[in-house]
């Protein structure tokens, strides 16, 4: 049986502001650009049509957690596929976030070198980063999950400040053609890009921290409803700055939003400010990424003590976040796959396996839901 | 907690590898006076496919600034700046090249202005841009203009005559846009994103050098000149003060410079797309010609717009409310003396104001079919999809466009006189 | 005479130049542990404790001591464990066994410990137990009663009140004499006849050493097979004072003082409940200080008193004679830069705290109180807090919370800004800063470490310069040293305006372990913004986050309202109207939670008598 290690218990608010900043971390990254490339000025409500899938699929996983009660997703895989083919299941999610982690690090790191410190060696970046990374890897889950409460404030806020700050630039008759580049393609690429939502699938992961399956569903949806309205009103507003030609150039659109901050002559080019922001946000999602990746191999296996496992991990992000030569390929291959076609591993398993489940008639232990 | 030799030596190891990020991380670190801050940049066509470039730095010599005395002329020093010209084929090349005959850095991370030459701009700046914009260090927040002549000789009379810093100058003067309303104020990161933008053309701030040479001598001549002169920059009738000036706006066409509008077209401009803040006009006075009627003007809002098609032409409809404060009565006259004179004012101002607009915008459609009053944003409202809007060509389609105005005038306040009294002489 | 006159001054001149042998007294010296002599041992009162130099071999042989019974020959002397004559190599090395620590001392001589039945031997006890005759301290007073029974007074000289042994012991005692006619009987139990208020009877010697060294006096009759201890406790100490570090203008003036009794006293006086409990402690195996903790009994959660006895009981140490090393001893992490327990001198805050819920633990010897557990928001209360109206107190905590971020940030944070993001500096202020440092030499993290090492030694110098001269010379001395560094071009201006702000902001803060902790932590943040720039600093600002979401106190996770979310209570750092803070805090699970209903003022509700 795939056990628990030693995790503790995570209060509600702190998975809420978790499970959110590792979705919402990637606005600050090539998001709006690979969105506004592919659907143009329908990228705002593209977000939304994704948020409503992800919604969709969340109340799937939900449903499969309750025909096993007390059981977190892992032990429902083996649960209902048996040992082997379970824990293989479970190793393949390890390998994913291990290289979700990885390739957000390059990605981050790559703009921070183009945004902030061109000449620094990519790798003395990675280091550092990586050293803040085992750190909170090594406290564990709770002590990641406090830190992202406490700085989940501080990200919000920051995102928020930068919105309001660039006010003056936007014209909102810049989303008009209001359908895109066309309804169809909208609707495809916001099926597709579910796949930016699906790292929710966290909280089934961590079910036996939470306190209970009903506040697995709040939390859930709670966190569904904030991303998409915060990638909804990023996109709108950089579409209302940048107008979708110049949206679909600029690396990183919110970075390009706090670099027209004007109000006076002593408020101009505060950019830097909102480095603070992005560094929190990227450190917690990394961080969370890379310690769901070490748990999930430690539980395939029966590993106790994650701790030990740690160095070999680091090394493996590291791996990880040199695989891509340049930007380009962020871009257009790695990012893409993450962001555009991982849906059909971590999306379709778990429907796959309640598929089974329904199928085979398997349930739980207790009949009775707990609380 | 046991110390052994062995824990010890893999945590001082450790701990070394670490302090070699202190070593190796400091690849950005650069102290302030390691760097000089380029203030304004200059683009001029140069020999061939070159361009010319001329930077204007800043020095950090101390208690100076304001002396032109002391400046020579060779080296290029300016009143606390220092300005080089350097010939390249682009504008990372000329940084290059300059850097290695300063001996400090350039940078342009501080860049306030960018200046092309009329020259340069009506053949084209697109080829040029791009390192303004994709280069990390220049901030999107650099005003554009285009000048007249070379921009090196602008740029060798650009100094601070008032305060010792040159940048606060330069930005101070940008606020005057607000206040005048006689040229605009254009971010280069506007400017960047409208160049390939399908929905607008791009504008940039007129510039020249006045040399001080347009004021008459003598009053001799008695020229009825009408009460707000089409004047190009640089000729504006003065004397004394600072040889800069700015004055109207440059049309572009993609990326050429195809006309400019005057400071009374600017105005007009200004309010049309709502980025009119207050301004001082000067109208005949339609009771007794001859005298001027002074009104301080701020719009009121955004104008609001509505474009439809009506077979296949494209209609566009504006409605705006401006709001006026008579600022001076030449005639001391009581005419403006009860509420119906008034409305008959406002009606007069409203024609004014109406046929001033539609006048530019018929200008721009016939002379240069450039939509620089961003119609285009109305219009695509009309279409479904992006493609079908691009295929559409909105640009190309400008001239076709049929434009209304609805203009309501509202006189509020009067300054301080209800009443003036005329003056008493002994006739 | 010529001759010898002579002779003195041509010799003096040789003397001069030729050698002589001086006498110069020998200098003590430790001897090393191999020229130990074994009979050095009959001499009392002289413990050489072994130097390090010993084989390891010794050591096996010298783990199982306690029974040094077969020493105990006929005078029960302290114990010099003797020296172990071991063959190693061909060279006999003495090896004298570890000294027996106190503890053991004691508990080998349970049974020669009971109080004997007549005077001489009781007496031979007391005088080698505290080396009497070298010992002027141990002051023995022997007496005959009426009955021609002998008895004797042992106390020791100056913790003792000599009125009340004078008065209300020896009076008594030997006023039998003139009260023969009187209702006192011959037979009366000692207890009777004397007249202090608090007498105990003792039957083993270790507790009537104890109670001596306390200052108490211990009385023996013939016959009797206790001993009587009276108190008598009458040692000069310090008086009540005005507080010295925690300074408030709207409230009471009085902080703790050096005297156990007298720090409980002043919380009693407080808080008139009777469920106030205070237990004793004794720490420190050679000093035995007594360390007390006050609580609520009913209030407080029973597993934090569980943890902070069982905490207090378990250390062994040799002295524990400061509150700052009690804390070292009792924290949960040693290495945390920030204070886990609070430190106060004032009786108020004290009671306000114990009435919350929280344990107080008071060291004899010290005035200072320490208070478990605590969260980081009472580090940075100040003790003037609950006098104010709560919108002074909530703008005073919001001017603390900024001048914590400053102390942390500043020197950092410019040191980001001017060698990595120069673009986001105001055009004016960045060409003047140039201009600046156009003549310094330095690059910036150097000035900034210089400047800050400058305002370190001058904080240091000015704590051991005396008086008033200490003051005035910081205050001058800070500004000339800027000064003149500006005109000597070492720093740029600004520099010294950072480097001030940041010590006036750690100045601010109202806890000083906090301060300290801060002041190391900054240096950090020196580092990581010169390495980094901004990046470093947001990572550093990730791992201090880490490090206090980790911090736990007794039992208590340090950011208790924050992380974990526990129910936010009124004073955290809006400190709501008195009349609002319904509960007491909730991550200290109380046994009760409400400390007042919901309408505290009463009179609110209803109308006034002349209405």
């Amino acid at each position: 049986m795939v056990e628990m290690i030693k995790e503790g218990k995570i209060g509600m608010l702190e998975a809420y502001a978790l499970v959110t900043v590792i979705i919402i971390t990637k606005v600050f990254y090539t998001f709006p650009l690979a969105s506004i490339k592919q659907t143009g000025t329908a990228a705002w409500y593209s977000t939304l049509i994704s948020c409503a899938c992800a919604i969709a699929f969340f109340v799937l996983v939900y449903l499969l957690l309750k025909r096993f009660p007390q059981k977190d997703l892992y032990q429902v895989f083996e649960a209902v596929l048996g040992q082997k083919i379970g824990r293989f299941l479970v190793l393949v999610f390890s390998v994913y976030f291990l290289y979700y982690a990885g390739i957000n690090l390059s990605e981050f790191v790559n703009i921070l070198k183009i945004y902030c410190m061109p000449l620094t060696p990519q790798e003395v970046l990675v280091a550092g980063f990586l050293i803040v990374t085992a750190a909170m890897a090594y406290v564990g889950l709770e002590g990641i999950s406090r830190v992202a409460y406490i700085l989940f404030y501080l990200i919000i806020a920051g995102l928020v400040l930068i919105l309001l700050l660039a006010i003056p630039f936007y014209d909102f008759h810049y989303l008009k053609p209001w359908f895109g580049y066309g309804l169809g393609v909208t609707v495809k690429e916001g099926i597709l890009r579910t796949s930016s939502y699906d790292t929710v699938i966290i909280l089934a992961i961590i079910a036996n921290s939470l306190q209970g399956l009903k506040n697995l569903k709040r939390v859930g949806l709670a966190c569904l409803l904030t991303a998409g309205a915060v990638f909804s009103i990023c996109l709108a507003c950089v579409l209302a700055a940048f107008q979708y030609t110049a949206g679909g150039e600029y690396i990183s659109g919110m970075n390009h939003l706090s670099r027209i901050i004007y109000y006076s002559r002593f408020f101009q080019r505060v950019e830097a400010i909102f480095v603070f922001v992005w560094v929190f946000a990227s450190v917690i999602a990394v961080s969370a990424t890379f310690y769901i990746a070490l748990s999930s191999y430690c539980r395939v296996f029966n590993i106790t003590n994650h701790r030990p496992l740690l160095m070999p991990f680091l090394f493996l992000t590291f791996a990880f976040s040199s695989l891509p030569k340049n930007m380009a390929e962020i871009i257009d291959i790695y990012v893409r796959f993450i962001r555009g076609y991982s849906l059909f591993l971590i999306v379709l398993a778990p429907v796959l396996v309640l598929l089974i489940a329904m199928l085979m008639g398997k349930r739980g232990g207790k009949a009775s839901e707990t609380q | 907690m046991k110390l052994n030799k062995r824990t010890f030596l893999i945590k001082s190891v450790a701990l070394l590898f670490i302090c070699c990020l202190a070593l190796s991380g400091c690849y950005d670190a650069k102290e302030i006076d390691q760097e000089v801050y380029a203030l304004v940049i200059g683009v001029d066509k140069g020999t061939g496919n070159m361009i010319r470039v001329t930077f204007q730095v800043s020095t950090y010599k101390e208690g100076e600034g304001g002396d032109s005395g002391d400046s020579d002329k060779s080296s290029g020093e300016l009143s606390g700046t220092v300005i080089s010209t350097v010939e390249a084929t682009s504008l990372i090349e000329s940084i290059n090249m300059l850097n290695s005959a300063s001996n400090r850095q350039i940078s342009l991370s501080q860049a306030k202005m960018v200046v092309f030459s009329e020259e340069y701009a009506r053949e084209g700046v697109g080829r040029y841009i791009e390192p303004l914009t994709r280069y990390r260090e220049v901030g999107d927040l650099m005003r554009v203009l285009v000048c007249r002549g070379r921009a090196e000789d602008y740029i060798m009379e650009n100094k601070s005559l008032i305060g010792r810093s040159l940048s606060k100058d330069i930005e101070l003067s940008f606020l005057q846009a607000a206040n005048t309303g006689y040229y605009p104020d254009v971010f280069l990161n506007e400017f960047y994103v409208k160049l390939s933008s399908p929905y607008a053309q791009t504008i940039a701030t007129y510039t020249a050098i006045n040399d001080f040479d347009v004021l008459p001598e003598d009053s001799t001549e008695q020229n009825t000149v009408q009460p707000l002169p089409d004047l190009q920059p640089g000729e504006i009738p003065r004397k004394g003060g600072n040889k800069r000036e700015m004055l109207g706006t440059v049309v572009f066409n993609g990326d050429k410079m195809v006309g400019y509008l005057n400071q009374n077209e600017t105005r007009f401009y200004l309010l049309a797309t709502g980025k009119f803040k207050r301004g001082l006009f000067t109208i005949d006075d339609p009771k007794s010609p001859g005298d001027y009627i002074v009104l301080n003007v701020t719009a009121h809002g955004v104008p609001k717009v509505t474009a439809t098609f009506e077979n296949g032409v494209p209609h566009i409809k504006l409605k705006m409310l401006i709001d006026i404060e008579i600022a001076a009565i030449q005639n001391r006259e009581n005419y403006y003396l009860n509420p119906a004179a008034y409305v008959e004012l406002e009606k007069y101002i409203e024609t004014y104001f109406s046929s001033g607009i539609l006048d530019v915008i018929e200008k721009t459609q016939k002379e240069w079919n450039s939509d620089i009053f961003e119609f285009g944003k109305y219009i695509a409202g009309n279409f479904r999809t992006i493609q079908e809007f691009e295929r559409y060509g909105w640009r190309e389609h400008y001239r076709e466009a049929k434009v209304e105005i609805e203009l309501n005038a509202n006189i509020s306040r009067a300054g301080y006189y209800y009443h003036p009294r005329p003056i008493r002489s002994d006739k | 005479m010529s001759g010898k006159k002579n002779k003195n001054i041509i010799w003096r001149m040789l003397e001069l130049i030729t050698y002589k042998k001086t006498n110069r007294p020998k200098t003590f010296v430790l001897p090393e542990v191999d020229e130990q002599r074994p009979n050095q041992q009959q001499v009392s009162g002289q413990q050489q404790p072994p130097e390090g130099g010993q084989p390891s071999q010794g050591q096996d042989q010298r783990a199982a001591q306690p029974e040094d019974t077969s020493q105990t020959s006929e005078a029960q002397q302290p114990k010099q464990a003797p020296a172990v004559v071991v063959e190693r190599a061909g060279q006999k090395r003495r090896i004298p066994k570890k000294p027996l620590s106190a503890s053991e001392v004691r508990s080998a001589r349970k049974d020669k410990d009971q109080v004997k039945t007549d005077v001489d031997s009781n007496l031979q006890v007391l005088k080698q137990a505290f080396h009497a005759p070298e010992n002027k301290d141990l002051i023995i007073r022997e007496f005959s009663l009426s009955n021609k029974k002998r008895g004797f007074l042992a106390f020791l000289d100056g913790m003792t009140d000599k009125n009340i042994i004078n008065e209300y012991i020896l009076k008594p005692l030997l006023d039998q004499e003139n009260a023969s006619n009187s209702e006192y009987k011959v037979g009366m139990p000692l207890e009777d006849i004397v007249l202090t208020d608090d007498t105990q009877a003792l039957k083993t010697f270790g507790e009537v050493i104890n109670n001596i060294l306390k200052g108490n006096t211990a009385v023996y009759v013939e016959g009797l097979d206790y001993i009587l201890i009276c108190e008598t406790i009458g040692y000069e100490k310090r008086g009540v004072e005005a507080p010295k570090t925690e300074i408030v203008v709207k409230g009471p003036q009085e902080a703790f003082s050096e005297n156990l009794r007298t720090n409980i006293t002043l919380l009693r006086r407080i808080i008139r409940n009777k469920d106030l409990v205070t237990e004793f402690f004794e720490l420190g195996e050679k000093s035995n200080t007594t360390c007390a903790i006050v609580y609520l009994q009913g209030l407080v959660n029973p597993l934090i008193l569980k943890e902070v006895k069982r905490r207090l009981k378990n250390i062994k140490t040799d002295f524990v004679v400061s509150i700052g090393m009690l804390e070292e001893l009792i924290e949960d992490n040693p290495f945390s830069l920030f204070p886990t327990i609070l430190s106060t001198e004032r009786p108020d805050r004290t009671a306000a705290n114990i009435l919350e819920g929280r344990v107080a633990i008071i060291l004899d010897g010290n005035p200072i109180v320490l208070i478990v557990p605590i969260t980081l928001n009472a580090l940075m209360h100040s003790a003037e807090d609950a006098s104010l109206k709560w919108h002074n107190t909530t703008a005073l905590r919001m001017v603390r919370f900024c001048a914590f971020a400053i102390a942390i940030l500043l020197p950092g944070f410019y040191l980001a800004l001017t060698t990595f993001h120069h673009e986001m500096i105001p055009t004016e202020l960045l060409i003047a800063i140039a201009r600046a440092k156009e003549n310094v030499p330095f690059p910036t993290i150097i000035e900034v470490l210089l400047m800050e090492l400058g305002f370190e030694l001058i904080r240091e110098a000015g704590i051991r310069i005396p008086g008033i001269v200490g003051n005035t010379l910081g205050i001058i001395g800070a500004l000339i040293l800027g000064e003149a560094a500006v005109t000597a071009n070492i720093v740029s201006p600004v520099l010294i305006i950072i480097v001030a702000l940041t010590g006036l902001s750690n100045f601010a803060l109202p806890n000083y372990s906090l301060a300290f902790g801060i002041r190391i932590l900054r240096f950090a943040f020196i580092f990581a913004g010169a390495i980094l720039g901004f990046f470093g600093l947001a990572l550093a600002a990730v791992l201090l986050t880490l490090m206090l979401v980790n911090l736990k106190s007794f039992g208590i996770p340090f950011m208790s309202i924050i992380a974990p979310r526990t129910k936010r209570g009124k004073d955290i750092v809006i400190r709501w109207p008195l009349w609002l803070q319904e509960n007491r805090p909730d991550y200290l699970s109380p046994r009760d939670r409400q400390r007042q209903p919901e309408i505290a003022r009463q009179w609110t509700q209803q109308n006034p008598e002349n209405s």
